[in-house]
């Protein structure tokens, strides 16, 4: 429990994309680098990550790139947020 | 089969499902999390779901609970025997495992369940007692005391915590521990009755745990 508050597992990484990417359809590289507490650089090799993960897609729209998931990363963050809560009753967290 | 026999039997066997499924969704969720103490959670309520599914057989087949066969000393004992020594080492894989999450991985701090473990295994040669009905009542007297240890551990995470589903998980625990108070006494005391209220009581726990996984498994649902 002392290590998961130290440092995010690439797991809880993923999670709080993911969750930043549902909160708002279409969600901007900005929006999701806030929520997500990440640096520019590692956000990029996160959404690279889910991206190839099928987890979630790109839009690309001329300069703008916005974000969405996919119906495997509603599933997945579906089954993540039990998990969360499952663990949390164990006094573990993801 | 006399009645007590018979809720016995239902009582045991529901919790036994509830266990066994709390034991697959910890393994799920374990996989999924890369967890492997979820994975110990995992195994401990396999055990104690098969335990109790070997205690629910024992009163249907005998039609006695297991005060009752210890009562009349058949030789059946070998099932409750299997019983008693499955739900020990359940409680005491949850014991480490609830022990290793609070205090973590320090050697200092893993002393804490070692001890927990120790104690329980001093408690049982303190007791010196041989046969089936002595060693129902060592195996009670031990699973007591790991429980202890689980509900303090457990009292820890939500003072920690504050969450409600540990507040139910810790919920069940209490009320098992309360249950095995009572299950001990009636194994002293060659009580049939305080048996059942026993396994009621600890039924009550199986069913806080069926709530915490129903309201954990609604999450992200809507």
């Amino acid at each position: 429990m002392g290590q998961a508050e130290k440092q995010r597992s690439v797991l809880r990484i993923h999670l709080d994309i993911l969750n930043a990417v549902s909160e708002e359809g279409d969600a901007k590289p900005t929006h999701v680098l806030y929520k997500a507490n990440l640096s520019h650089e590692r956000l990029v090799r996160y959404l690279d990550e889910l991206t190839s993960k099928g987890l979630i897609e790109v839009k690309q729209d001329g300069e703008n790139r916005t974000y969405n998931l996919t119906p495997k990363g509603v599933s997945f963050l579906l089954e993540m947020r039990r998990a969360e809560a499952f663990v949390s009753g164990f006094g573990l967290a993801i | 089969m006399a009645l007590a026999a018979l809720l016995t039997f239902i009582l045991n066997t529901l919790s036994g499902i509830v266990a066994l499924l709390t034991s697959y969704y910890a393994f799920r969720f374990g996989r999924v999390a890369g967890n492997s103490l979820l994975k110990a959670i995992s195994f401990g309520f396999m055990l104690l779901g098969l335990g109790l599914f070997l205690e629910a057989g024992t009163s249907a087949v005998l039609g006695h609970t297991l005060v009752g066969i210890t009562k009349y000393r058949t030789l059946t004992g070998v099932e409750s025997l299997s019983y008693l020594s499955i739900q020990m080492v359940a409680y005491l894989v949850f014991a480490l495992g609830y022990g290793y999450m609070v205090f973590g991985r320090s050697d200092q701090d893993l002393a804490g369940s070692a001890v927990a473990a120790a104690a329980a295994a001093g408690g049982a040669r303190a007791l010196g007692l041989t046969g089936l009905y002595r060693y129902a009542v060592a195996s009670y007297f031990v699973v007591l005391l790991l429980l202890a240890f689980v509900v303090f551990q457990g009292i820890l995470i939500h003072s920690k915590s504050r969450s409600r589903f540990s507040l139910w998980v810790l919920a069940a625990f209490s009320l098992v521990l309360v249950a095995h108070v009572l299950l001990l006494a009636a194994v002293v005391a060659l009580s049939g009755n305080l048996f059942l209220v026993g396994t009621s009581i600890q039924f009550l726990g199986f069913a806080s745990l069926l709530v915490f996984l129903l309201r954990s498994g609604r999450i992200g649902a809507g």
